[in-house]
Parts: structure tokens; C-alpha cells; sequence
């Protein structure tokens, strides 16, 4: 596209130059790249030809819809749709019915391998596909004519990716994600519940960047996005190391913003930038709430993560947590107790005792040494 | 007596039909149909009462 017609649709949706650029600093940041990349990205955005893309929604609730919709100013969504020629989406066309399935089936048929299918929701397989259907077509049907016949899939949302809510035990209508009900499609899974739309619009931004998709792993998520884990990245991890927990929803720690490990979170588990992205455009993300990560982005988190309030067993620090509870021990105890010293000393009480023995206050209030226990 | 259906019904959350019965350009009869169903329902049964929030949040995201 010509970069004054770039422009000008930009500023015609009140998105400023110094927000566009901004825009392109943060898709540099979200993609890991050096700074010397944002005048590139800037480049690719306002000279490439737009890719056309197809915007599937199949069984999912339509929350990564509105992730994508729902940024604030200056909206990713505004810059993401000059960015991308939107051609069919249930949720936002204006066309219903038989014109709506013909915007679909023109992309399919004209511009066959060229362009981006974007899948939300996941694809049900059991009784002939017959729980999710469009214009009398099952979503497997679909997906197999849209995604087999796209340059890329993008399965957006942990439904799309492997399933999600719809497939947590026992699936009743046995939903499964894009790859497995299409394997012959090249999809990226971007996970997440919902997906963060800077992830989507990362990957979009790498694709006209670069001419490639994202670097991948054995998820296929990209690594920009899912390489790191978010107990590493956590704004609370020092509160884990230092001993800090919440042990009850409101108490003094809760209250202090300390570690929500003890209430089940899966941070420790969990691989996302989550952390350091957040949510709507960098406001707050569930830890930051005050809630435990419940591994939104992980296969099946619902049945393997799960429960969501139970504690992760077993998490090795870098075993300096150790040394600051015993330091910790004794500064506390000589300061007269405090709930920090009330727990290790329950701990170290309890140690060797069997999980199974205890009761529930008993487990709430245990201070887990990961280090000592795998010893 | 022409039978219409308008499926998908687009700008709404989740999947619609609608087939109606037109008479006289008017319509006489119609029928409605949510064409996707995930059984949620069934999928908290059993569940720690404290987690379901997190399932049933899930219906719809709009």
C-alpha cells in the first residue's frame, strides 16, 4: 500500500504518526527484536500489499474476538484492520446469510493459498461434526476447505489451538484444535484464554516484517510469545523467594500483593508472556489482579492444571529461597514471630509428613521447601 | 408459500439460523435454531464447585 493512503486511513481512524510508531516499538518489544527493527516494521506496514484474511469462528464463546476488539486507543484493532483486509467475519460483517458465505467462498476460490485464515473456537468431530454448523456446513468442513487451502492458519485462542474449554473431560462433542482436525494446514497456535491480541498482531507484523512465519516450537506456538515461563517473568516471583504467600484469599499477604503460589497458582507451569504483554494493552493480567495463573495457554489446562486452587507440588527455586528462609527464621523470630516464622516453623514441624495425613488448614498454612522435599 | 433461511446470522455472539415462512411478503411462520453446542453443562459436573466460574465464564466471551 502507498504509504500516504496508509497514513491517511490511519488518521482517518484518529490514529496518529506518534501512535502508529509507537505501535511498531511495541510490536518490536512483543516480537523480541532489537530496536533497530522499528523503522523495518513501520516500512512493512505502510508499503505491503494487505494480506486478505478469513476469520473462522466455530465452538468458542467469541472472547478472542473481543480481545482483538476491545483495545483501548490507540486501538491495536484500528491498526490491525488497515493492516490486514478483513474479508469475512460472523461476528463484525455487515452481510448475512448466502452473501456472507459468498465473501467466504470468493477467498477461497480466487485467492486459494494466498491468503490467512484465522480460526477461533474449537472444531467438534463426534456424530459427523454435527455440534457446530455453519449455513448447513459442520466446522470440520469448513475448516478442512478454508484452512486446507490457506497460505497460514492462525489458531486463535486455546480452543482453536487444542480444544479448550469445549474438550475439558469428557468433551462431550469431541472438540479438538485446527492442526489435529486439519493436519495437512500450516497453522501457528497462539493460545491463550482469551488469546492476547498482541500475539496475533505480532504475528501478522512477522509475516509482512519479514516474509516468514514466527519460529515455532513443538506446540507450534510461536517462541516470542510462549518460550518463556511466566513464574520467571512473575512480578511476585521476589515474594516467592522470599518466602512471602498468600495463604488465604483477603488475608494481610493477599492484601500486600505477595505470591499466589500457595492458592494453586501454575505460573511455575505455565509458558506465556503473560507478564510482561498483560492484558489490554499492558493494563493488568490475572496475577496482577490478585488471582493465581490457572495456565490458560497450556494443552488441556482445564483437566491437567487443574484444579485451580490446588497448590502445584513440588516447585524448585533456585534454591536461594532457602537460604532467605532460614536467614528469615532467624531475623523474624528474634522481632518477635509473624506469620512468616508461624509457617516455617509449621513447616519444618510437618516435614516428613505425608500429604495425606494432614488437614486442610494444615496443608493451607504448609510452607513448601521444594529443594529438601526432592532431597 | 417460499421458505427462506438465513444461516449464519452474522454480528451476534455464537451461531444462528433462522428459517422463516413468508406468505404474501409476510412472515407467517418461523423457526430458530443455535447451531452450536459445546455441553458445558456436562462438563462441570463432578467439578470443585470453586472452579466452575471459570468454566461457565466461558459461554460466552462477548
Amino acid at each position: 500500500m502507498h504509504e500516504d493512503g496508509f497514513s491517511q486511513a490511519l488518521s482517518k481512524r484518529g490514529v496518529s504518526r506518534r501512535d502508529f510508531l509507537k505501535f511498531c516499538t511495541t510490536m518490536a518489544a512483543t516480537l523480541a527484536l532489537p530496536a533497530s527493527f522499528i523503522p523495518k516494521i513501520a516500512e512493512a506496514l505502510e508499503k505491503k500489499k494487505k494480506p486478505v484474511a478469513v476469520w473462522l469462528e466455530f465452538s468458542g464463546c467469541t472472547g478472542d474476538t473481543e480481545s482483538i476488539l476491545r483495545a483501548t486507543k490507540p486501538t491495536i484493532a484500528e491498526i490491525v484492520l488497515d493492516v490486514i483486509s478483513l474479508e469475512y467475519h460472523e461476528t463484525i460483517m455487515a452481510p448475512a446469510g448466502k452473501a456472507a458465505e459468498k465473501s467466504k467462498k470468493d477467498v477461497v476460490k480466487d485467492l486459494k493459498g494466498k491468503y490467512i485464515a484465522i480460526v477461533e473456537g474449537a472444531i467438534p468431530m463426534k456424530d459427523g461434526g454435527m455440534y457446530c454448523t455453519i449455513d448447513g456446513h459442520s466446522a470440520l468442513e469448513i475448516a478442512r476447505e478454508v484452512c486446507g487451502n490457506a497460505l497460514a492458519t492462525l489458531a486463535v485462542g486455546s480452543c482453536a489451538s487444542w480444544g479448550g474449554v469445549a474438550s475439558a473431560a469428557p468433551n462431550p462433542t469431541g472438540c479438538v484444535g485446527v492442526k489435529e482436525a486439519v493436519p495437512k494446514a500450516t497453522v501457528v497456535n497462539l493460545p491463550g484464554c482469551p488469546v492476547n491480541a498482541e500475539n496475533i498482531t505480532a504475528t501478522i507484523v512477522h509475516f509482512l516484517t519479514f516474509g516468514t512465519l514466527p519460529a515455532l516450537d513443538s506446540h507450534l506456538r510461536p517462541l516470542f510469545g510462549y518460550g518463556k515461563r511466566i513464574h520467571d517473568n512473575c512480578e511476585r516471583r521476589m515474594h516467592f523467594d522470599a518466602g512471602q504467600f498468600v495463604r488465604k484469599w483477603g488475608d494481610e499477604g493477599h492484601r500486600l500483593g505477595w505470591c499466589l503460589y500457595d492458592l494453586g497458582c501454575k505460573g511455575p507451569e505455565a509458558y506465556y508472556n503473560c507478564p510482561t504483554v498483560k492484558y489490554n494493552e499492558g493494563t493488568s493480567w490475572p496475577v496482577q489482579a490478585g488471582h493465581p495463573c490457572f495456565a490458560c495457554a497450556a494443552n488441556n489446562n482445564w483437566d491437567v492444571m487443574g484444579p485451580i486452587y490446588s497448590r502445584l507440588p513440588y516447585v524448585v527455586g533456585a534454591g536461594y529461597q532457602l537460604m532467605a528462609d532460614k536467614i528469615g527464621l532467624g531475623l523474624v523470630a528474634a522481632a518477635g514471630a509473624g506469620i512468616v516464622t508461624h509457617a516455617i516453623v509449621k513447616e519444618i514441624k510437618t516435614r516428613g509428613i505425608k500429604q495425606t495425613n494432614e488437614t486442610e488448614e494444615q496443608k493451607a498454612e504448609r510452607r513448601i521447601d521444594n529443594a529438601e522435599d526432592r532431597d | 408459500m417460499p421458505k427462506i433461511a438465513i444461516d449464519p446470522i452474522t454480528r451476534i455472539e455464537g451461531h444462528m439460523r433462522v428459517e422463516a415462512q413468508v406468505e404474501g411478503g409476510k412472515v407467517k411462520d418461523a423457526w430458530v435454531s443455535g447451531t452450536m453446542w459445546r455441553g458445558i453443562e456436562l462438563i462441570v459436573k463432578n467439578r470443585d464447585p470453586r472452579e466452575v466460574w471459570a468454566f461457565l465464564s466461558r459461554i460466552c466471551g462477548v
